[in-house]
C-alpha cells in the first residue's frame, strides 16, 4: 500500500518554547513571545507569517476563547489570517490539519500556530479568593457541578476506576505511569519536575484527591507558551534546522459509538484516528520510536497504549508495571515528562517533545535513531455524565 | 418506586444546577419525585440527556421523543471518592462518593450515593440503586442522589 499524496509534504521548521511561571506577565505576552522564538528558529522574519493560528482549550472544561488582543497584533505580524483552533487538550492536531488548506492554496507560505496558557499563574490568583485549583476555568453550569462535579478529575476518575473494576488494573500499576513519565522528566532540564524523582510508594503515599486518583496521577497546572511554524516540504530544505515532516493525522470521537456503547469509560475514540493517520503515512505501529501520548490523567495512558494496540485492552497494568514506557522500555512515552511531569499546554506539550526528538535535541533523553513519533490530543465539552470527545492522532517523522 | 427522600432543606451553599430548555422536563420531574427519561415512542430507546433518537428518523425537534417517568432504578457502574472540596459548599460533605449509574433503561446518570451503604473500594460495583430524592423547597430544585438497595 502506497502512503498518501499529502504525507510528507508538509513540515515543521520551527519551534519557540516559553517554560515556567510566568506571573506577573499576561497570556497575550506569553503567546507572542512563544511566536516570536518560533519565527527566529526557522530563520525566518515576521514579514514571512502568511497566516497565525491561536490554539486555544475553547469548547473543554475551560474556555478561553474570549479575549480582546490576540498575539498577532501583540507581535506585530502581517498575518493574512488568524483565528482560533482546539477543543479542550486537541490543539496542535487540529491546528495543522486546519492549516493545510492554507498553504495547498498559497495563501500563507508559513503559518505560525501557537497555544499559551497561565492556568498556574490564574490559580495563584484564585487560591488568594479561598478557590482551590483552577476555579477560573471550568465551564459553569454543566450537569454535575451541584453534585460536587468541580473539576475535571471529578469525571476523568471514572475513567481509571471502571477500568479497574473492569480489568483489576491496580493504583500501582496506574502509578508506574506516573513514575516513568517523572523518570524522563528527570532528564528534562525544562519540566516543572526535573530533578524531583518518585518511586510507587511516593505515588501511592501521595493524597487521594478523587479516588481512584492520587495527586501523582494529576497533570500539573502551568504557565508557559509553545508555537511553531508549519510550511510546506519545497520551503522546508535549508532552513537553519531540520525539518520535522508530517506523515500523517487522523481523528475520532468519542460521541460517534463509544458513549453510546458505554465503552467511553475504557477506551478512548483511537480507531479511526490510528487508521487514517497510519494509512496515510503508510506506517505500522511497529514503526513508532516513541509516543507522546495525551496524559491529563493517568488512566488516559493507560487507555491509549491498549487502544494503540501496544498491549491488549485490558492488559495495560501490566504493561507499564514491566516498564516499558520508560527510560530503555520498548516504547518510550511522554519522553520530556508529559502533562505530568512537564508542564501542560494540551497536546502541545507533545507537540514540542516529538520535534525535539526528531531533530535529535532532546539531550539526556533522545531516543536513538528517532525516525518516526506519535502525537496525540484529546479534548472537547462534557457529554453529561461523559466524556472528552475528541482524539487526534498525529504522525510525525524525520524524513519525508 | 421508592419515594425515600433525603433531607434537604437549609440553606444551599452549591452551585445550582444548569437547568434550561432541554432538561427543564427532566427537573420539574425531580420536584414531583418522578424520575423522568426521554424516551422515543417510535421504538422505545431510553435516552438521558436529551437526544434525537439514534434508530430511525425522527420527526421535526426530535417530537417523536417525550420525556416519561421511569424506575429510577439501576446499578452502580463506576464511582470516584472525593477526598477533596473544590468548592466551599462540599467541605462537611468529603469524603463523598460521585458516581455513575447505568439505570434499567439503559442510559448512564451520575450523582452522589448518600445512606449507610457504601461501596467499599473501587472494585466494588455492580450494586443496585435506586433514585432518593433530596427537596430544596425554598431553592424550588430537587436534587437526584442514589443510594445502594441491595
Amino acid at each position: 500500500m502506497a502512503k498518501h499524496s499529502s504525507s510528507g509534504k508538509y513540515a515543521i521548521i520551527g519551534l519557540g518554547v516559553v517554560a515556567g511561571p510566568q506571573s506577573g506577565r499576561s497570556e497575550r505576552m506569553v503567546a507572542a513571545e512563544a511566536a516570536r522564538r518560533a519565527i527566529e528558529d526557522a530563520g525566518l522574519t515576521r514579514a514571512d507569517i502568511g497566516g497565525a493560528i491561536d490554539l486555544r482549550r475553547s469548547g473543554g472544561g475551560g474556555d478561553r476563547a474570549s479575549y480582546t488582543d490576540a498575539y498577532p497584533r501583540v507581535l506585530g505580524l502581517a498575518n493574512g489570517f488568524y483565528f482560533t483552533s482546539g477543543r479542550g487538550g486537541a490543539l496542535a492536531g487540529l491546528g495543522i490539519a486546519t492549516a493545510l488548506s492554507f498553504l495547498d492554496r498559497g495563501i500563507a507560505d508559513y503559518v505560525c500556530l501557537m497555544g499559551a496558557v497561565t492556568d498556574w499563574s490564574q490559580a495563584q490568583e484564585s487560591r488568594k479568593q479561598g478557590h482551590r485549583g483552577m476555579a477560573h476555568a471550568e465551564k459553569a453550569g454543566y450537569w454535575g457541578k451541584p453534585l460536587g462535579d468541580l473539576r475535571a478529575v471529578s469525571h476523568h476518575s471514572w475513567m481509571a476506576a471502571r477500568h479497574m473494576a473492569v480489568y483489576g488494573t491496580t493504583s500501582r500499576q496506574l502509578g508506574a505511569i506516573s513514575v516513568a513519565e517523572r523518570a524522563w522528566a528527570c532528564m528534562n532540564p525544562e519540566a516543572k519536575m526535573h530533578g524531583r524523582p518518585i518511586t510507587i510508594e511516593d505515588h501511592q503515599s501521595s493524597p487521594l484527591v478523587a479516588e481512584p486518583y492520587h495527586l501523582l496521577d494529576i497533570s500539573l497546572v502551568s504557565d508557559g507558551g509553545i508555537a511553531f511554524i508549519l510550511t510546506t516540504a519545497d520551503r522546508a530544505k535549508d532552513r537553519p534546522k531540520p525539518p520535522v515532516y508530517l506523515l500523517g493525522q487522523g481523528f475520532d470521537e468519542v460521541s460517534a459509538e463509544l458513549w453510546w456503547d458505554k465503552k467511553n469509560f475504557t477506551h478512548m475514540a483511537v480507531g479511526r484516528a490510528r487508521e487514517q493517520a497510519f494509512r496515510q503515512a503508510d506506517l505500522s505501529l511497529d514503526d513508532v520510536d516513541c509516543a507522546q501520548l495525551y496524559d491529563c490523567f493517568t488512566g488516559e495512558v493507560l487507555f491509549q497504549l491498549e487502544d494503540y494496540g501496544w498491549c491488549k485492552k485490558g492488559e495495560g497494568g501490566a504493561f507499564v508495571e514491566s516498564g516499558a514506557i520508560g527510560p530503555g522500555g520498548s516504547i518510550p512515552v511522554n519522553t520530556g515528562g508529559g502533562l505530568l511531569s512537564c508542564y501542560h499546554l494540551g497536546d502541545l506539550t507533545g507537540m514540542a517533545e516529538a520535534i525535539r526528538q526528531l531533530r535529535g535535541e532532546a539531550g539526556e533523553r533522545q531516543v536513538k535513531d528517532c525516525n518516526v513519533v506519535l502525537t496525540t490530543g484529546h479534548g472537547g465539552e462534557l457529554v453529561s455524565p461523559g466524556m472528552c470527545s475528541i482524539h487526534t492522532c498525529t504522525l510525525l517523522g524525520r524524513h519525508p | 418506586m421508592s419515594d425515600a427522600q433525603s433531607a434537604g432543606g437549609g440553606t444551599w451553599n452549591k452551585p445550582r444546577p444548569n437547568i434550561d430548555h432541554d432538561n427543564a422536563p427532566f427537573w420539574e420531574g425531580l420536584r414531583r419525585h418522578k424520575f423522568l427519561l426521554w424516551r422515543c415512542h417510535t421504538c422505545g430507546a431510553a435516552y438521558w440527556p436529551k437526544a434525537y433518537c439514534r434508530n430511525h428518523d425522527n420527526a421535526p425537534f426530535a417530537e417523536n421523543m417525550a420525556w416519561e417517568e421511569a424506575s429510577g432504578r439501576g446499578k452502580l457502574f463506576a464511582f470516584n471518592r472525593h477526598h477533596v472540596a473544590f468548592h466551599p459548599g462540599f467541605k462537611s460533605e468529603i469524603p463523598y462518593v460521585y458516581a455513575l449509574i447505568e439505570l434499567d433503561e439503559g442510559p448512564l446518570v451520575s450523582s452522589t450515593l448518600v445512606g449507610g451503604r457504601q461501596p467499599k473500594d473501587v472494585y466494588d460495583v455492580g450494586q443496585r440503586v435506586e433514585i432518593v430524592y433530596e427537596d430544596h423547597p425554598t431553592e424550588g430544585f430537587t436534587i437526584p442522589r442514589f443510594r445502594i438497595v441491595d
